[in-house]
């Protein structure tokens, strides 16, 4: 059966793991967004604790299988007494990992900017606050919008690793219609369309984006 | 400092970083001692959980690090078969032809929006309908695709990134489209993306552990198994995993930065754009960045 008419049959099933999955990856971009920001800020810091530990945060969450982060967090958290929902571990796996490269991201971000503009700031009377948030944060911003479009994309399609948690997601949907329909190969397309249509369309809003906070040379 | 946020410190700020330090120092020994404390209390030392991993006659500790093997025998594969498929989009992709232009770019943003496990689903249970595989084979067909389609797009950025005064004067040589690809593109494009390769194939090691999912016996589905048997010690067991993946991982990583830092001293630093899904290539540029930048740092010191 084509993948199409498959996906007409079997909607329901799909859109109910769409709709988690998106509302599990978006949450999760958002607190890593939150743990980037803390992880870079950190890193650039002149306190050496905090930059050693940020440093060997994204060390080992960078190296590490994201499939061990989630079954260490789901099944092996429990062990040590602290429990969670799949849903809730997953959104926290995601926001702990994408997090350490989104930290990357913005710290290369604030490196980005020219030092000579700080000091200019630093100059004229600015405090610490405002160098930071009228000169440095405006002009690094525009530099990382492209790699953060690119880790919202990876962490969009690494939220389905939570399927193997027990989280219902568009991949548990395509998985049980295979085996109860005995058709793979369609019940596996009409899952993969949902993801080639949001991350394109996410992967041009990004991209559109880009080019409107860009440097006009 | 090396950031741009401070400049060196007075009496006062030096101070106040002094007991910053000393309160966070503290507040990350806090949050160690706690982890041993929830690891002492909930009986998580007790010595019959390690036992596994240091009583070799079971043959436990054996059994994992031969799924290892496995791990790196199904990443190495994959890896050949990414980079030739990979390489064939590349040229397809900037090819003269537009219609092997837009079918290079569909095959490419198609599997690389998909995301890998779907496609190792689909490698194995799909491939499965027509032909009788092993687990192996369709682990390779999932990698494969989705490899081959950032390898694409990493061939394609390095062979771009070359002056484009390089193919005319290869062109106004006489040289024909094959021979300027053969004799000057491709040797210095190659040169230029050897760490961001070293860097996919890391990342594909990474990757390799989702084999988990349709029974491949790498060296997370063994640990597993381990953690299965009794006694019971699932975080032993995916500790011990963890570790395992992490060795091969961060050797590929520094080998990929090293590669990085030693092409920008030779030939100078060649931007690569890198697109979705190559999160640890530009990272492995922006680390590039730095131990430049940490090594250059101590020259106008000298000369200062």
């Amino acid at each position: 059966m084509n993948p199409i008419t498959f996906l007409i049959d079997n909607w329901d099933l799909y859109i109910d793991g769409f709709i988690r999955l998106f509302q599990a990856a978006n949450l999760a971009f958002v607190f890593a967004m939150v743990v980037g920001v803390v992880i870079a800020s950190f890193r650039v810091s002149p306190i050496r604790p905090l930059q050693r530990f940020a440093a060997f945060y994204v060390t080992v969450f960078r190296n590490t299988p994201l499939l061990i982060i989630f079954f260490l967090f789901f099944f092996g958290l429990p062990k040590l007494g602290f429990t969670f929902t799949p849903f809730v571990s997953t959104v926290i796996v995601m926001s702990l990992y994408t997090g350490a490269y989104l930290g990357e991201t913005v710290r290369s971000g604030i490196n980005s900017v020219d030092t000579g503009q700080a000091e200019a700031a630093r100059a004229i009377g600015l405090n610490f606050r405002e160098v930071l948030g009228t000169v440095v944060i405006p002009q690094a911003l525009r530099t990382v919008v492209g790699p953060i479009g690119n880790l919202y994309i990876a962490n969009a399609k690494n939220t389905v690793i939570g399927t193997t948690i027990g989280l219902f997601v568009e991949t548990t949907a395509a998985q049980r219609l295979a085996n109860s329909t005995g058709q793979p190969i369609a019940a596996f397309a009409a899952a993969a369309i949902f993801f080639v249509v949001w991350l394109l369309i996410a992967a041009q809003v990004f991209t559109s984006i880009e080019q409107r906070v860009a440097f006009k040379r | 400092m090396s950031s741009v946020l401070t400049e060196d410190l007075g009496p006062r700020g030096r101070h106040r970083v002094q007991i910053a330090n000393w309160i966070s120092l503290l507040a990350v020994l806090a949050i160690v001692a706690f982890v041993i404390y929830r690891i002492a209390v909930t009986g998580n030392f007790a010595p019959e959980l390690y036992e596994q991993f240091v009583n070799l006659d079971e043959g436990w500790l054996e059994f994992v690090i031969a799924g290892l093997g496995n791990t790196i025998k199904a990443a190495l594969i994959a890896m050949v078969f990414a980079t030739a498929i990979g390489f064939f989009f590349a040229l397809a992709r900037i090819a003269r032809n537009p219609i092997s232009r837009a079918l290079a770019r569909v095959y490419i943003d198609v599997f690389r929006s998909i995301p890998l496990l779907l496609l190792i689903l689909f490698g194995f249970f799909g491939i499965q309908q027509f032909f009788d595989i092993s687990q192996l084979i369709g682990l390779i067909i999932g990698l494969t695709l989705y490899n081959s389609a950032v390898l694409a797009e990493i061939f394609r950025a390095g062979i771009l990134s070359l002056s484009k005064g390089q193919s005319e004067a290869a062109s106004s040589l006489g040289m024909t489209y094959w021979q300027s690809m053969q004799l000057v593109i491709l040797p210095q494009a190659v040169r230029r993306m050897t760490p961001a390769i070293v860097a996919q194939l890391a990342t594909l090691t990474k990757d390799t552990s989702l084999g988990f999912v349709i029974g491949y016996e790498e060296a997370l589905r063994r640990a597993g198994a381990l953690a299965q048997a009794p006694p019971s010690n699932q975080l032993q067991a995916f500790v011990f995993a963890g570790i395992l993946y992490f060795i091969v991982i961060f050797a590929l990583a520094r080998f990929a930065r090293r590669l990085e830092v030693q092409q920008r001293r030779k030939y100078g630093a060649g931007k690569m754009e890198a697109g979705a899904g190559l999160e640890d290539i530009e990272a492995l540029g922006e680390e590039a960045d730095e131990d430049e930048m940490a090594a250059r740092e101590p020259e106008p010191a000298v000369s200062g």
